[in-house]
């Protein structure tokens, strides 16, 4: 009688033979001849942004558009939340604004369900959005950002949301809240929530500045910035502010994006900030509820040069395979979206140049960007959405445009970078006012999907159609005594001689929400695959012989346990 | 000419009458008669029909000394200087000997400029006659035009009457003193204006040498001993003048404060009280008085210039650029307008705008180099890369030293080449090099290098550059940031904290939307 583990072997080199196999080069799509394919108006999406343009010209106008992938109704299927701006005091809707709560039907269809959900309304200038099991109840929750408010809405389970805010406390009421991102930043086993306010702002105060003579957005400089905002989960609904008391009220700049992630592998999330031509943060957990920024000692806070950028979006995820997280930021034209590659020792390593993302991004400004493997060859590749805020940009420049496209660039190993323009897909190749993205397999064919939003326009969903070509495994955790999201866990994927470190991180790119599910690809690879997870509570389970293309649910043991396989 | 060269000319001019009128020189009748008409004609002021005269005499007598010494000396006197040295010539090819055509001669040369020529003659007539006191003063004059300051010192100071008798020749002396470090003798020199006939006029002038020279109590103090004057106000604008150059700019502004708006003040006033304004931080009172000046003197384009500097120096870009652009089309062949239209259009990120105007500014002035570098800059600045590179090719070739052009190329080939393609970065560095040999006193060129050796692990060489660099731009704070990152890679850790903080002191006390660190050139009066 063969063993388990023969029948196994045989089931998989029967999968193996049956796919077809690449070499280690950009994947070709399968079906269609592109990478990504748009099927946005197939899926049903219609709705669009409104970011209130107005002939003042707030700024707020120019910078709204988050997005999130996350499976409200808990169907296995990855649901689409777009948060719409709003009107401004002269920048009016034709027709009634809300927000959109896109429902996966699983055929490639979906439905906007944000009425019915209670998600729709506009109570204030929407932002961002961070989705996360907030209460460890097994259901997604959402906290909106915005101005001059910010709501949580706690899912009721029955595909409704309720507006927890003044219950939770966690309204962060009067500022421009940018980007948000859970994290359990006190190991307690509960998701406390980091907001990365912009600048002080206010509809009565329209800065007139012109680009050309044309009245035109004013630069980021115009606005003061603030500082950040960290509500503690008390673990019963409601949280504490504790900015000034773990000391992340000193940080005061304009914050935009941010990601968590343990920077310095000691299992104790950190946190990384961009911010708007303010230094960026890297702020490094203390373990005693307090922070310490050491950005400029990483020399990630400015260019090379000492100046601070205008970041936008961040993410963080390891590009040339080392097992340290590394950085990427995006930014203005002529400044280059940043590679800064981490290290054990400081300072990090910035790579803008030599990874090729200096020579590819110079002309473009840039928002959403998130780390993917969209060839599943087991190098994390990198998506950057991209659009200017000023019209009146092409009458001074030839080289930087009003909208610009997304780039796809394709990592060769050790975070050198290819454009992948001509085989990504007629979306690459088209201009958008582009600003947030999400990454997230929403048709769970094993390989990542993106969505991301338009300034006053349609967002884009895009399929992945190459993905599936290598192999692949993915994973689902859920936290017990961690959070429930296990946010804040790290993986480490072994097989035929080749390690893979991932994170689920906290927040990343730009105003937007993540699928939480890992997957790591493995290219060619059909040998055995283990894991080691590291769960957020300093947990540490090893998996073994993990069967490929497919997503494994994996559940936090009680204690640390070797050697045990993966459950179903 | 100036009058007290007048003064001179006409003096040797008498004295050629006298030699003219002299029995026993040998003429034919006609050639004569022209002589005396063109003789009459000048005595009565007519110096275009005296020389037609003349000019018939010396070709009736072509041999006639005389009649070509006088014709020389009427061309003088209408400033036809270059006829007048030909005719010159010729007369001492005749009579070689004759020392007073040869000074007359000299002081041609003089007036031309050409003072090497000017001093061989007067060489020539020292030899025979060394006491000649009015070629001394001459030579003396010559030798401080043309920068022999000890020459200069000695034949003015050996000839003192003569020198008393002109303030400029005093002025000369004086000047001579200064440059040798003379400060008492200058001064004593300077002195004796104050007792010169024409006195306020003298004692203005010799404050002016005084100022020139770095002497400013002694420049006040002439000027002190003014008094009241019919000449006020010359006299104001002098002394606020000094103060200007002391550095005492509330004195220069009290000074001047109550012409403003008043009858009889000029457009250089106005201008210089504008640059006091600017001094003074007061950029709304400098715009007022520059516009004074425009408005009494609107043909002058150095009252614009001034203007639109002062407005760009102040972050007044709109309103500098909306001068720059009444300034250009009153001026449009001024280079020097349109290359502040540029820089502000540059600043205002109006790039293609900035290169139409650099543009002009080349075709109107190709051989300065300043239209060339605001060209190229823009050029990259609007991602013109081509353009930039050939603009950047041409400019290197035309003015092989003029470093600036380098380092600008350097920073573009580094900032926009693809990191595979090392020739880019090679030839960068190679620019930064000459650079740096070429001129110590360049600190982008220091910094630019430096930031090349750390990007290539050259650690100790790019501490050296950069070290450089922040003595030479110690406000600068991107220099202190980067040679704190090179100190951290030495592991000289409390030399990069120090490094960090100066860097983090300097960031704090910045506008925060200002990213340059070039510094302004502020134009000062002279």
């Amino acid at each position: 009688m063969p063993r388990p583990g023969t029948i196994a072997l045989i089931v998989f080199l029967m999968f193996a033979i049956a796919l077809r196999k690449t070499e280690s080069t950009p994947a070709t799509a399968s079906a269609s001849n592109e990478i990504f394919t748009d099927i946005t108006e197939q899926a049903g999406i219609t709705w669009q942004q409104f970011g209130g343009e107005s002939p003042d010209r707030f700024l707020i106008e120019t910078m709204g558009g988050g997005v999130g992938f996350f499976d409200f109704d808990n169907d296995g299927l990855l649901d689409i939340f777009f948060v719409n701006g709003g009107e401004t005091p002269h920048g009016k809707s034709p027709i009634p604004l809300s927000n959109a709560l896109y429902r996966n039907l699983g055929d490639g269809r979906f439905e906007n369900v944000a009425a019915k959900a209670g998600l729709d309304k506009l109570n204030f200038y929407g932002m961002g959005v961070a989705a996360a099991d907030f209460d460890n109840d097994g259901y997604q929750d959402l906290y909106t950002t915005g101005y001059p408010a910010s709501a949580l809405y706690h899912n009721n389970r029955d595909g409704t949301f309720t507006d927890v805010t003044d219950k939770a406390g966690v309204k962060n009421a009067g500022k421009w809240a940018a980007g948000a991102a859970w994290f359990d930043y006190d190991r307690d086993g509960f998701l406390d929530l980091i907001i990365t306010n912009y600048a002080q702002f206010s509809f009565e105060d329209p800065k007139k500045c012109e680009l050309n003579r044309v009245r035109a957005y004013c630069v980021q400089t115009a606005y003061t910035g603030l500082p950040l905002t960290l509500y503690h989960n008390n673990g019963d609904g409601t949280f504490s502010d504790v900015s000034r008391r773990s000391g992340v009220d000193k940080f005061t700049g304009r914050g935009l994006g941010v990601v968590a992630v343990d920077v310095n592998d000691d299992g104790w999330p950190d946190l990384f900030i961009a911010r708007d031509a303010s230094p960026n943060l890297l702020l490094i957990n203390k373990h005693d509820g307090t922070f310490e920024d050491i950005a400029q000692e990483a020399e990630v806070a400015y260019d090379q040069n000492g100046i601070a950028k205008a970041g936008m979006g961040v993410d963080a995820g390891d590009v040339n395979g080392d097992g340290i997280p590394d950085f990427v930021v995006t930014n203005f034209n002529d400044q280059y979206h940043s590679l800064f590659l981490g290290s054990k020792s400081l300072p990090f390593s910035d790579r803008t140049s030599a990874s090729h993302l200096a020579n590819l991004t110079r002309s473009f400004v840039g928002w959403g960007t998130k780390f993917l493997d969209y060839d599943n060859d087991g190098n994390l590749d990198v998506m950057l959405i991209n659009g200017h805020i000023n019209q009146e940009i092409e009458s001074t420049r030839v080289d930087v445009k009003y909208k610009e496209p997304p780039l796809l660039l394709r990592n060769k190993g050790s975070g050198v970078f290819d454009d992948m323009r001509e085989l990504a897909g007629a979306t690459f190749q088209r201009s958008y006012l582009g600003r947030s993205l999400a990454i997230g397999d929403f048709d769970n064919d094993g390989d990542a999907d993106a969505v991301f939003t338009t300034l006053n326009g349609r967002p884009v969903l895009l399929r992945n159609n190459s993905g599936q070509d290598n192999s692949w495994v993915g994973f689902s955790l859920q936290g017990t005594v961690s959070n429930r999201d296990a946010i804040g866990a790290k993986i480490t994927v072994t097989s035929s001689g080749r390690t893979l470190t991932r994170w689920i991180v906290g927040g990343g790119s730009y105003l937007a929400s993540q699928d939480k599910r890992v997957l790591v690809g493995l290219g060619s690879n059909a040998g055995p695959v283990d894991a080691d997870i590291r769960w957020p509570n300093g947990i540490v389970q090893h998996l073994s012989n993990l069967q490929l293309r497919r997503y494994h649910q994996i559940v936090e043991p009680a204690a640390s346990s070797s050697s045990k396989k993966s459950q179903n | 000419m100036r009058i007290w060269q007048l003064r001179l000319v006409l003096r040797w001019f008498l004295l050629g009458l006298v030699v003219a009128s002299c029995p026993g020189l040998a003429q034919t009748e006609d050639a004569q008669s022209h002589a005396d008409i063109g003789i009459q004609f000048a005595r009565a002021g007519d110096l275009v029909r005296a020389a037609d005269e003349l000019r018939k005499a010396v070709v009736l007598a072509p041999k006639n000394a005389e009649f070509l010494s006088t014709l020389g000396t009427v061309l003088a006197m209408d400033k036809k200087l270059e006829e007048s040295t030909t005719t010159f010539r010729q007369a001492l090819q005749l009579t070689p000997q004759d020392s007073i055509v040869r000074r007359y001669l000299a002081a041609n040369l003089w007036q031309l400029h050409r003072y090497s020529e000017a001093k061989r003659e007067l060489q020539i007539i020292l030899r025979k006659h060394p006491d000649d006191a009015q070629a001394r003063l001459l030579f003396g004059m010559v030798s401080e035009n043309s920068g022999d300051y000890i020459t200069a010192a000695n034949m003015l100071s050996s000839v003192p009457k003569e020198v008393e008798k002109q303030p400029e020749s005093i002025a000369a002396l004086a000047r001579s003193y200064y440059y040798l470090h003379d400060r008492e003798k200058a001064r004593a020199t300077l002195q004796m204006l104050t007792s010169h006939a024409s006195s306020v006029q003298s004692v203005l002038m010799g404050a002016q040498v005084a100022d020139q020279a770095g002497d400013y109590e002694k420049a006040e103090q002439l000027l002190d001993s003014i008094g009241d004057s019919s000449d006020g106000e010359n006299v104001r604008y002098r002394k606020a003048t000094v103060q200007y150059h002391r550095g005492h700019f509330a004195d220069c502004e009290q000074t001047l404060h109550p012409v403003f708006d008043r009858p009889g003040a000029t457009a250089e006033t106005y201008n210089l009280l504008g640059w006091c304004y600017h001094r003074l931080n007061k950029p709304k009172e400098a715009t007022a008085a520059f516009e004074q000046a425009i408005a009494l003197r609107p043909a002058d384009e150095s009252n614009y210039v001034d203007l639109i500097k002062v407005l760009e120096a102040h972050n007044f870009l709109r309103v500098g650029l909306d001068a720059a652009k009444r300034a250009s089309d009153l001026f449009p062949n001024s280079a020097a307008i349109f290359n502040l239209k540029g820089s502000i259009e540059s600043r205002l990120f109006q790039f293609t705008d900035a290169i139409t105007s650099y543009k002009h500014s080349v075709q109107i002035q190709s051989t300065s180099s300043e239209g060339w570098l605001g060209l190229g800059r823009a050029q990259v600045s609007a991602g013109l890369i081509l353009d930039a590179t050939s603009t950047f090719t041409s400019a290197m070739q035309r003015f092989p030293n003029e470093m600036r052009l380098k380092v600008v190329y350097a920073e573009m080939l580094l900032k926009h080449a693809d990191p595979s393609d090392r020739t880019a970065s090679t030839q960068a560095e190679q620019l930064l090099k000459q650079a740096v040999a070429n001129d110590a006193t360049n600190p982008e060129a220091f910094f630019e290098l430096g930031k090349v050796e750390l990007d290539e692990g050259r650690l100790t060489d790019a501490s050296q550059h950069l070290e450089r660099a922040a003595k030479l731009l110690p406000q600068s704070s991107q220099v202190h940031y980067v040679l704190s990152r090179v100190y951290r890679r030495l592991n000289r850790t409390a030399d990069a904290q120090r490094e960090l903080e100066t860097f983090q002191r300097l960031k704090r006390g910045r506008a925060p939307e200002s990213q340059n660190d070039s510094l302004t050139d502020d134009a000062k009066p002279d």
